[in-house]
């Protein structure tokens, strides 16, 4: 296998995001998530065989419509697709167990993947200091979704915090659930319900995860995910000339 | 959101959710969410109580003067909206003939005897987007918009919108 010099942690997460994917495997992501957008693309490029619904109502648009902004509430997610499917009917086919995959993303999590999207700090629930986006969808979807898997772009003690104090949502313990950072893969696995450290990406160390992680992490030897190859750098430059990957990067 | 408009529509009092579990937001809202054994078995059920929005007002691409009306790109919520609520108004980027609806019935998506009122309003989902007509966000007017807000100056941000002085 070739691997790619020329990376840093967003092709990084890209190509962790991309690696989840398996054959056959029903992928939905949220709103404002250029990361996964694009490694979907990127996905479809390099040949995997799966089905991308999208919030646009979108079925497996054409992947190589390129991303002109970080929304995913645009054409480029619509045009080219081969059937239209709503987001009510997302949460259904969900619901009903037909979903294999949810990438979603958080304000901040503790070890229990517990999950604040709606506030943060504060007095209470209607007087915080941040209102967040909202994440009813979230909080339907993650209890249900074969695979929920959380993304986020930043990795330090202010998202990865020992106790959320408002859950959004929660991990279902008979499911497995994975976060991915810009430094490592934590994984939930079934029938537990703390989050272990999986992996580590290959320009970091588990001391450098723990330094930057609020809660307790015991695991100290773990796996170092291969980088990179150059077939996925190149899927992912294929699929995003204008640079939309690195939007939550800056 | 989307199971509580649906009990607004099906005329029903709750909705029971798939999901939902775990969520501190169930707990939170007693009189929006309420946890409750099916009457078939055994499993917990997540309910919401029913939405009935007094007005929906929902902009399309294309509707005649009935207010049969056509969504041309992704469609949303807006077929369930014009459902649950008491009533809704159309804002349409076009009038177009009744004709466009019967050459292919199946692409209105809301029907005419849903609607009070259309408005012919074209551009009027900007700074937004209204696929395939404008495709993507007007920041500088998104970021007026906000200015306005918070400055309690929406009235005159929508004059100067309107009279394309932004």
């Amino acid at each position: 296998m070739e691997y790619g010099k020329d990376y840093g942690k967003a092709e990084m997460m890209a190509v962790a995001i991309i690696r989840e994917i398996q054959d056959g495997d029903i992928v939905f992501h949220g709103l404002a998530s250029s990361t996964p957008m694009v490694a979907m693309k990127a996905a479809k490029a390099l040949g995997k065989d799966f089905t991308y619904v999208t919030l646009s109502d979108g079925v497996d648009h054409d992947w190589q419509n390129p991303p002109k902004v970080a929304s995913t509430l645009t054409a480029n997610t619509y045009e080219g697709s081969v059937a239209t499917f709503g987001l009510d009917e997302i949460f259904d086919l969900y619901a009903s167990g037909k979903g294999d995959i949810a990438f979603l993303s958080c304000l901040q999590m503790d070890k229990s993947g517990r999950i604040a999207m709606s506030v943060l700090g504060g007095k209470d629930y209607d007087h915080p200091k941040l209102r967040g986006p909202g994440g009813a969808g979230s909080a339907t979807l993650t209890p249900v979704t074969k695979r929920t898997i959380i993304w986020k772009t930043q990795h330090d003690t202010r998202t990865f915090v020992p106790h959320v104090q408002f859950a959004t949502t929660a991990p279902a313990v008979d499911k497995p659930f994975t976060v991915i950072t810009p430094l490592c893969i934590f994984r939930k696995p079934v029938g537990e319900k703390l989050l272990k450290l999986d992996s580590i990406f290959p320009y970091t160390t588990v001391d450098e995860v723990k330094a930057n992680t609020g809660w307790e992490i015991e695991e100290t030897d773990v796996t170092v995910l291969d980088p990179p190859t150059e077939a996925e750098l190149k899927a992912l430059k294929k699929v995003d000339p204008n640079g939309i990957l690195y939007y939550e990067f800056k | 959101m989307i199971h509580a408009l649906r009990a607004g529509a099906y005329g029903i009092p709750f909705m029971p959710v798939g999901g939902m579990w775990g969520s501190d937001l169930v707990a939170l809202r007693p009189e929006f969410f309420q946890v409750m054994k099916s009457p078939f078995g055994d499993e917990e059920v997540v309910c919401v109580k029913a939405l009935v929005p007094d007005y929906a007002i929902l902009h399309v691409q294309e509707a005649d003067v009935y207010g049969n009306a056509r969504i041309l790109g992704p469609s949303y919520q807006d077929a369930l909206m014009a459902r649950a609520a008491k009533k809704v108004i159309l804002t349409t980027e076009r009038i177009v003939g009744t004709y466009r609806m019967q050459e292919e019935p199946k692409l209105t998506a809301i029907p005419h005897f849903l609607v009070e009122a259309v408005v012919e309003l074209p551009g009027g989902a900007k700074h937004g987007i209204c696929y395939p007509e404008y495709l993507t966000v007007d920041w500088d007017a998104h970021k007026a918009y906000q200015k306005a807000v918070k400055a309690d100056e929406v009235p005159q941000f929508a004059a100067k919108m309107l009279e394309g002085r932004l």
